[in-house]
């Protein structure tokens, strides 16, 4: 180490021990011979030393519990491109304003469809077992690309499954019944599928089935993710996920869009059988 | 679940990776954030912005790669990002988290807390400490940590944050001048631990 100059540039590797032998022995007999140097150099070993007594501000383990949900939740938002996270009454009054008037005559009939469909999982399903798990193929009628139809099966088999979370009542119903462990397989499935449905969806006009896509997707995520077992505080924080969404709303517009479009494709009147039917469930 | 099956998982879409990822390196990022930004409110939004780059991109992870590095320069880059857009716009934040912060406040851990003068010293030295990590800029911060506290290499460094080694080595080196300029030889007589 000939001069201060390059005393200075090898300071911080100095400090944090970082110089191979050679030139730590070299910077050592210039601090040795140069008492400005030496100076400079204990004075930041000082800062250092006092640095290391800083203790960061642990907000907490009632903070990291939390992590995940608040974690999970914000991804629901951001699935649904909502940044100013309204309420749900606000979203959907906003949602409904877009609306021509033939849907809301269409939305009447779809949700009594939604309503057989629950009646039926409850009184003719196994053992009046709520309904775990559903094995949705495509109707006759269906008109859609491959992906399209991927898309509204993907899409049927992640409503009957939410169905099943969203009508379990926890303070009525046994934890088992609810039968999380078959259902998680079942979102892990639709979540594996996911990603293939979704880059397959890319025309200009399949932007919204591609959202609804993207948005079951986060919430089969957080369903895959629910402690194994019993995890009913989960399964609530699902549920307020689904609700907050309007999930279904969503589903049952889309499934309206793609009525209509086959109604229009084949000359009959849209009706609420749509082109994807409930074989199994 | 390992480090290489986590990255494993995440390659095939599992949740579970996922979840997995963000219970292993949230204090870590958190942390990082934390520094980067000077306040819990945004350390939270930064680090979650974090994961949810990582869920969205987890594809351009290189093979082989260390996880932590990668996290730490989402961080680095989520940080100075958030920072730049909050000099337009502050930002709201949840009733929760808001609530959440002030319980862990109240509750913090300071060394000494048994003797009520040493307690106050201490508490002394944490605020100075904080002002004058204030005087630092992000960069400079970021660098400052990774080799002060997660004792980073300084080539380590470089590789993580993306940047030179001679950046790194000018950053840390301003960023201890200005500690010492900030933290002074009043710091170190009122501590009473320097002689």
């Amino acid at each position: 180490m000939s001069d201060c100059k390059k005393c200075r540039e090898h300071m911080i590797e100095a400090l944090y021990r970082e110089l191979d032998p050679v030139h730590q022995d070299l910077f050592e007999r210039h601090l040795a011979a140069c008492p400005g140097c030496a100076a400079e150099h204990a004075g930041l070993a000082e800062t250092l030393g006092l640095m290391a007594k800083r203790e960061r501000p642990d907000p907490g383990s009632g903070y990291w519990d939390g992590y995940w949900d608040r974690l999970s939740r914000r991804m629901l938002w951001e699935a649904t491109g909502d940044d100013r996270r309204p309420s749900l009454a606000a979203r959907i009054s906003r949602l409904f304003a877009r609306l021509p008037r033939w849907s809301y005559q269409a939305a009447g009939a779809a949700a009594l469809v939604l309503v057989g469909i629950l009646i039926g999982s409850r009184l003719l399903g196994p053992g009046g077992r709520p309904v775990t798990t559903a094995s949705v193929t495509p109707g006759p009628a269906s008109s859609g690309s491959p992906a399209v139809v991927q898309a509204g099966d993907f899409i049927e088999r992640s409503k009957v499954l939410l169905l099943g979370l969203v009508n379990f009542d926890s303070a009525v119903e046994d934890a088992y019944a609810l039968d999380l462990g078959s259902k998680q397989a079942v979102s892990r499935e639709l979540l594996a599928a996911a990603p293939s449905i979704r880059n397959g969806l890319k025309e200009p006009g399949q932007r919204r089935l591609r959202d609804l896509v993207a948005d079951l997707e986060v919430i089969m995520m957080q369903i895959a993710n629910l402690e194994s077992g019993q995890d009913l505080d989960g399964v609530e924080l699902v549920k307020q996920g689904v609700d907050r969404t309007g999930i279904f709303l969503k589903i049952d517009l889309d499934r309206m869009t793609r009525d209509s479009r086959d109604a229009a494709g084949a000359g009959k009147p849209s009706g609420a059988a749509g082109p994807f039917k409930k074989s199994q469930v | 679940m390992d480090e290489n099956a986590i990255c494993e998982g995440m390659a095939r879409g599992d949740p579970r990776a996922f979840r997995e990822l963000v219970e292993r390196f949230k204090k870590k990022v958190y942390f990082l954030a934390l520094d980067m930004a000077g306040n819990p409110v945004d350390a939270e939004d930064i680090s979650q912005e974090v994961f949810l780059k990582v869920h969205r991109s987890f594809s351009t992870f290189r093979k082989g790669a260390k996880l932590g590095s990668w996290l730490y320069r989402i961080t680095y880059n989520a940080a100075i990002d958030h920072l730049r857009r909050k000099g337009a716009a502050p930002e709201p934040v949840g009733d929760e988290v808001l609530e959440s912060l002030a319980r862990a406040d109240g509750g913090l851990p300071r060394r000494g807390a048994a003797d009520p003068g040493a307690a106050l010293e201490s508490s002394q030295l944490q605020d100075r400490i904080a002002r004058a990590l204030e005087r630092v800029s992000p960069q400079e911060k970021a660098v400052f940590v990774l080799r002060h506290y997660e004792d980073y290499m300084l080539k380590d460094i470089a590789a993580c944050l993306g940047l030179s080694i001679g950046s790194v080595k000018s950053y840390l080196f301003r960023a201890v001048r200005k500690l010492q300029k900030e933290l002074g030889p009043a710091a170190l007589i009122t501590n009473g631990d320097v002689s």
